[in-house]
């Protein structure tokens, strides 16, 4: 099996899901969910902390069981399918290993031969900007330095779908306009279908063909707006006049509900 | 944490320069005040000490045990991990398994040597089983404790690049466990030492332990007392030997640890 080859199919990375609902005990975190993302669709997630982000993310991934039904590319997930890759609200580096072999991992894991994980590590370690530390330990770098790391083991096995949990969360203001930018050239070059969390509204609309917004108690998918945004996206789509009125729409939203939320709790 | 921490620095160093020396002291003339001639002294010892360590039988002895002891070491090692990773990470072997370990790991191991020596006969094989009965289990306990305490995360993303688990168990499981693993290895070779030299004793079989025997039989305990010294001098030395060794090849784990 070669990644890479998975790629190269047509519409890989359709993603299905049908009336996803998932509880802890008493809790309902989200019921009768519906989305479907198409092959090479960017999707923004965005809502409230604890509505259930990456929850969802992670049954997509077939890491935790809900009723309901998820497929990928028509094959329902039971467990993590191949050529669906994460990257972790919590990065989920090993402190053990070193960033080249916490880079490696997910190629090693899907039996790529070394020569040529010897080929791609490096070259996605820089294309994260991290080239020179290599021999560098988690304990050794700052948390977006972290984060960058665990893009870069996510992107190495150049997955037809990839899940972000807040991938710049961690980092500082410029570098995630980078890292944005960057991750669009990447998906430009390559594009995969991606599900992509975020609190930022602007990065939302900046990223994704849809923002989906998922709110209530238990939370459902509340709006589902299309970004008509020309593509390739670049610096010059922040000044688009339709970039701040879609904007404007998702963060009126949002701010609906926040007010719903506070209403209810004061009376 | 920092360097300081892991190297003695010299305000450590004073207080145990001091305490050493007064002990030396006190040893020196309450034996020579009190006790017969025969009994050892820091005086006696010291002026023993270059014709111990050029005797060929002494060298011999202590070859032997600490060659036992690094064996039985090897062997426990393996023992003690699989069996760990087994009780931590699986409900049926932990509890089909814990509780036998835990009393293995509770029973001293001189209620064994009589077992032993039955079934071994008065040999380097009866001593060998001693010290991996002896050590096994410390490992087992600690890597046990460790394998269970694995944070969720790091197998959640072993899971979710369709690691194995086995292979998760061996990549994941076993270098998030490594403080308790180093826990256990340092216990573990404390009482290994203490199999060796008590199997000596039982068995009357040649190594450090019966060098001591010997000689204490026939009033050297001058000449007893460098054995006593050396294995003292191999336990603190093999503490150092692991302290290096983490510093060195796992420079992750007490930085890791002192951040979160
Ligand atoms: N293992 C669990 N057991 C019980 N409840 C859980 C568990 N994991 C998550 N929850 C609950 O599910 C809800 C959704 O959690 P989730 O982490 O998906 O939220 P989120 O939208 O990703 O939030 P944030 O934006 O803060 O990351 C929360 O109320 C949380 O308390
Ligand atoms: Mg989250």
């Amino acid at each position: 099996m070669t990644i890479t080859g998975i790629a190269g199919e047509a519409e890989a990375g359709h993603i299905s899901v049908r009336g996803l609902t998932k509880r802890y005990g008493d809790l309902t975190v989200f019921s009768k969910i519906d989305l479907t993302v198409r092959a090479r669709e960017i999707v923004a997630l965005v809502g409230p902390s604890g509505c259930g982000k990456t929850t969802l993310l992670r049954c997509i991934d077939g890491l935790l069981p809900a009723d309901g039904e998820i497929s990928i590319d028509g094959k329902r997930v039971t467990e993590p399918p191949e050529g669906v890759a994460v990257v972790f609200q919590h990065f989920g580096l090993f402190p053990w290993k070193t960033v080249y072999d916490n880079v490696a991992y997910g190629l090693r894991m899907a039996g790529v031969d070394a020569a040529e994980i010897a080929r791609r590590v490096p070259n996605f370690i820089g294309l994260v900007g991290l080239t020179g530390f290599e021999k560098a330990y988690p304990y050794q770098m700052s948390g977006g330095m972290q984060q960058r790391c665990g893009l870069a083991r996510a992107l190495a096995i150049e997955p037809s779908v990839l899940l972000m949990d807040e991938p710049f969360a961690a980092v500082d203001a410029q570098t995630r306009e980078i890292l944005q930018f960057e991750l669009l050239r990447i998906w430009e070059r390559r594009p995969t279908t991606m599900v992509f969390v975020t609190h930022s509204i602007e990065e939302a609309v900046l990223m994704g063909d849809r923002v989906v917004v998922l709110q209530g108690r238990p939370s459902h998918i509340d709006q589902d707006i299309d970004i008509d945004l020309p593509r390739p996206r670049s610096r010059e789509t922040l000044s688009d006049p339709r970039f701040a009125e879609l904007r404007e729409r998702v963060w009126a939203n949002l701010m609906n509900e926040a007010r719903r939320a506070e209403f209810q709790l004061g009376a | 944490m920092t360097d300081a921490a892991l190297a003695p620095d010299r305000p450590t160093m004073l207080p145990r320069l001091y305490a050493g020396a007064a002990i030396v002291v006190l040893w020196e003339l309450v034996v020579r005040g009190f006790a017969p001639s025969y009994v050892a002294t820091p005086f006696g010892i010291a002026m023993a000490l270059p014709r111990v360590l050029a005797d060929a039988t002494f060298l011999k002895a202590t070859a032997i045990t600490l060659g036992a002891v690094a064996e039985g070491l090897v062997i426990a090692l393996a023992i003690g991990t699989v069996l760990g990773l087994l009780i931590g990470r699986s409900l049926v072997a932990d509890r089909a398994l814990r509780h036998y370990v835990n009393a293995c790991y509770a029973v001293p191991m001189i209620v064994v040597l009589p077992l032993v020596s039955l079934w071994f006969g008065y040999t380097g094989a009866a001593r060998l089983a001693t010290i991996v009965f002896a050590a096994s289990f410390s490992i087992a306990v600690n890597v046990a404790d460790g394998a269970r305490a694995v944070p969720r995360d790091y197998l959640e993303v072993a899971h979710s690049f369709r690691s194995s688990e086995g292979r998760a168990l061996f990549e994941i499981v076993l270098p998030a466990s490594m403080p308790y693993f180093l826990a256990g290895l340092r216990l573990a070779a404390g009482r290994a030492l203490i199999a060796a030299v008590v199997a000596e004793f039982f068995t009357a079989i040649p190594g450090l332990g019966y060098f001591i025997l010997y000689n204490s039989r026939v009033f050297r305990h001058n000449d007893a007392f460098v054995a006593v010294l050396l294995l003292g001098g191999f336990g603190v030395g093999f503490d150092a030997l692991v302290n290096y060794a983490t510093r060195r090849y796992l420079p992750w784990y007490r930085r890791a640890d002192g951040d979160n």
